[in-house]
């Protein structure tokens, strides 16, 4: 024993360099295709129009990504536990109009008003998941409901009215102090007008990523949507976790959705509905699956990068809004035959 | 007197059959006969080429060499699988369909049309006793009304070949009767017909032959007054190079101390057991034994806390939902059950480990501390991998089997439970697993394994309990017998002696 397990050892550290190399090789294949797009992309639009090449549009494509990466994050932690959720674009839409409605009508401060609306988040993200867990109804069908639940919950709140807090309706006042904060949340700087959005999808980004990569939740919701079942029997908490993500799902909608309610400074009732889909193509054409057990932050921003480039990008040379709409078909289903392309290289390359 | 002999080349000839699984010889060169109008048992223990066997007859493989023949002409069931019938212990149908549609699903004839039951197929239904069902969903019906819609179907379509999987095993006494009938009058029609069961009595019962499959051949034929289940018992353990890794360590078990495992007056839920009083003491590995519908699988699960259950359990001091949600860890028998084919050979290694062992500060994952616990868990649990950070389908097998339990190991639990724990699993690899075992029992731990075969028991175990018909006998210690024939003759009389026990008590 003792002679075998040194040298297995010894085999062990001899080749631990070698599988690092290799795991690296795998994992830039992986993202790497996603990447390699995103450039031949922009390389394709700046040969077609050669004024594209300026930061300034780089900037625009960033802040146009953000609040779509930042929802598809939370997705993907759903999608990776083995769920899906179809109510975070409406989740966002009620952050934005509960925000509006507590702030600009109703006087409550920005700074309560914003605490509170993470509440109703968290509070739509234990609904979500606890109906489904609990009752083991699929998330699918529990989310759609949701997704109408909460739309309702929009109008009901917004009294279908549109807000903005730079003219705040008849009997509500806004403080200026709190307006500056509010739209200080997302505003321009520096030379090339960067939106402070870009860096709150970097910071979300870096939590999400160590969550999902480097922390025990995240190894646990991998676990799980690999193999339910045998969570189950190791005794992981599989519900508690599943809810867990559906919390963190919808309360990174909210973010989104108050982050894009201060950029744009208008709210109106049906906001957010219409990201469904793109959110849910960035984080597929980001390489997680819909079997669940799969799934990376760097995949999902690439995902969302890839679609503001081509969305900005076709709507400056504006050929009209059928051309986005077939492009977001085309490379959702191009990305995932690419994704399985590679992975089949990636196995013939391993025996 | 039995007929002996028929006409040369009449029926399925089987010669010299091979077929490898990587480095694994699965059957080495099986010479077999099968007769029309005969029901032949197909006996063995796991991983002697018996299901290889069955999937080389059901069409699903093809041999690697050797020849098969059908009535004298060369065959190939691979091409031919319409003329084989396989009636599983699942059956392989449609539950969203009714059973006359099931009937139809595969045949529907030419016509554009919904297919309709025919008058043919009806007369099968009506035989089979399943004619009053035809517009029931399948789903609504019972598992015996299921098998006979696959028979019917099989009937149907003529097939020659009628191959019983395990078909009983979930079956009530009078359903098993009643599909036993069926299978006879297949046979009487002048059909092959072959049953693979685990159930001894079955195979005396209904078999006019029964072949033993051993180390990929056959390597003994009962029939006529030597068919008995002491035979069959005998003929899969004899000779058989049994490991024994822990009999010189066997008998260090204090007998005198006290038990850090025991249950009383433990019922199931769902009646598959009653009453049973068990106990295990530090360093022991108790076995159970027991077939399929036995009450043995629910019975360790039930320790597991996977079942719903009344009565007392302690185990080390800790007693009721508490001992068996800190002290104990499972093992399932299948490994797609524990693996995570998602993860790597580490992280399925470490995945039931919680925050203390392998998170830090806010929940974060220490991964250089995890890479060097998984690769300590490599070197510890004889796992053969070339890195940890590999997937884990590219291990064999047997190391996968290995990952499996490490992953359960590494809990710690006072009493450890397993499901066969090595199914499906090479020879070598086998033996490492009873090593570990061997050891984690040693540390003052109580393991308890779920075996369907005599020889694991005797290889591995210190202790086995037969269970029967919801019953567990009084325990017999392996340390007693020199050969495992002996213990397996002594297993099969404790078994009959559960059932004909619960036949006078009924």
């Amino acid at each position: 024993m003792s002679m075998s397990s040194s040298e297995a050892t010894r085999q062990l550290e001899g080749k631990r360099k070698v599988s690092a190399a290799k795991a690296t090789v795998d994992a830039a294949l992986r993202v790497g295709g996603l990447f390699v797009a995103v450039i031949a992309v922009a390389l394709v639009f700046i040969i077609i129009n050669p004024n594209f090449a300026n930061p300034n549009l780089a900037v625009s494509v960033l802040r146009a990504m953000s609040s779509v990466a930042i929802m598809a994050m939370g997705l993907t932690l759903v999608i990776v536990v083995g769920e899906i959720d179809l109510s975070f674009g409406a989740m966002y839409g009620l952050a934005a109009n509960t925000l509006a409605v507590i702030w600009i009508v109703k006087g409550v401060p920005i700074y309560a008003a914003i605490p509170i609306v993470i509440i109703v988040a968290v509070a739509v993200g234990i609904f979500n998941g606890f109906i489904a867990t609990a009752l083991k109804i699929p998330s699918f069908i529990v989310t759609l409901g949701s997704y109408n639940l909460l739309y309702g919950l929009s109008l009901w709140v917004s009294n279908t009215g549109t807000f903005n807090p730079n003219y705040p309706p008849p009997g509500g006042t806004v403080d200026p102090g709190q307006l500056n904060f509010f739209i200080g949340l997302t505003q321009n700087i520096g030379k090339y007008s960067l939106s402070i959005e870009i860096f709150w999808m970097l910071g979300i980004a870096v939590v999400v990523g160590f969550l999902l990569h480097r922390s025990l939740f995240g190894f646990r919701i991998m676990a799980i949507g690999g193999n339910p079942e045998a969570a189950r029997l190791a005794r992981l908490s599989v519900q508690w976790y599943k809810v867990l993500a559906f919390i963190l799902c919808s309360v990174l909608a909210a973010i989104a959705g108050i982050l894009d309610f201060s950029f744009i400074q208008t709210s109106q009732p049906d906001i957010g509905l219409s990201q469904t889909f793109p959110v849910f193509a960035a984080v597929i054409i980001g390489g997680a699956s819909l079997s669940g057990g799969k799934g990376t932050i760097v995949g999902t921003l690439g995902g969302a990068l890839l679609l503001a480039e081509l969305q900005i990008g076709l709507a400056l040379l504006s050929p009209g809004p059928h051309v986005q709409q077939i492009f977001l078909g085309a490379v959702t289903i191009g990305a995932v035959a690419l994704d399985l392309s590679l992975t089949k290289l990636r196995k013939s390359r391993a025996s | 007197m039995r007929e002996q002999r028929t006409e040369d080349g009449e029926g399925i000839r089987i010669r010299g059959v091979r077929k490898t699984y990587g480095s694994t010889i699965a059957l080495n060169g099986l010479d077999l006969d099968l007769r029309h109008g005969e029901v032949v048992g197909i006996a063995g223990p796991n991983g002697a080429g018996k299901s290889t066997l069955i999937r080389i007859i059901a069409g699903e493989e093809r041999p690697d060499h050797g020849e098969l023949t059908f009535d004298g002409r060369t065959w190939s069931p691979f091409s031919d699988w319409q003329a084989v019938a396989v009636v599983h212990q699942e059956p392989q149908l449609f539950p969203n369909m009714t059973v006359a549609e099931n009937m139809l699903v595969g045949r529907e004839g030419t016509s554009h049309g919904y297919p309709r039951l025919g008058e043919a197929d009806a007369k099968v239904m009506e035989a089979l006793g399943i004619g009053h069902l035809r517009d029931v969903q399948l789903a609504d019906c019972s598992l015996a009304t299921q098998q006979r819609t696959e028979i019917a179907r099989a009937v149907a379509r003529n097939c020659r070949v009628f191959l019983f999987d395990e078909p009983n095993s979930a079956l009530t006494e009078d359903e098993s009767a009643e599909l036993f009938r069926e299978m006879h009058k297949l046979a009487a029609e002048g059909r092959i017909v072959l049953l693979v069961t685990h159930r001894l009595e079955d195979l005396v019962e209904h078999c006019r032959r029964v072949v033993v499959v051993r180390d990929g051949s056959v390597s003994a034929m009962l029939e006529g007054d030597a068919l008995t289940e002491e035979a069959i018992a005998h003929q899969m353990v004899v000779d058989s190079s049994a490991i024994r890794g822990g009999k010189g360590r066997r008998g260090r078990v204090d007998t005198t101390a006290d038990p850090v495992f025991a249950v009383n007056d433990w019922t199931h839920g769902g009646r598959a057991f009653r009453n049973i009083s068990l106990d295990g003491r530090a360093g022991e590995i108790v076995a159970l034994v027991g077939v399929e519908g036995s009450g043995s699988r629910e019975l360790i699960r039930s320790f597991a806390g996977l079942e719903r259950c009344t009565g007392t359990i302690t185990i080390s001091g800790e007693s009721g939902v508490r001992a068996i949600d800190m002290m104990t860890a499972y093992v399932p028998a299948t490994r797609q059950l524990s693996l995570y084919s998602n993860l790597s050979v580490g992280e399925n290694l470490l995945v039931r480990l919680g925050s203390r062992e392998i998170a830090g500060p806010a929940l974060l994952l220490r991964t250089r501390r995890m890479k060097q616990m998984a690769e300590d868990a490599v070197v510890r649990f004889l796992v053969k991998t070339r890195t940890t950070s590999q997937a884990i389908r590219s291990l064999s097998g047997g190391n996968q089997q290995k990952v499996a339990i490490a992953q359960a190991l590494h809990c710690a639990p006072k009493l450890l439970l397993l499901e066969e724990p090595t199914r499906g699993v090479d020879f070598h690899s086998k033996a490492e697993i009873y090593r570990l075992l061997r050891d984690y029992a040693d540390d003052g731990h109580v393991v308890m394994i779920l075996c369907t075969e005599v020889l694991e028991v005797f290889e591995a175990a210190d202790r086995v309990h037969v269970v029967a018909e919801g019953t567990v006998s009084p325990s017999l210690s392996v340390a007693d017998y020199d050969h495992v024939e002996q213990l397996a003759t002594d297993i099969t009389r404790l078994e009959q002696a559960s059932r004909q026990g619960l036949a006078k008590a009924g």
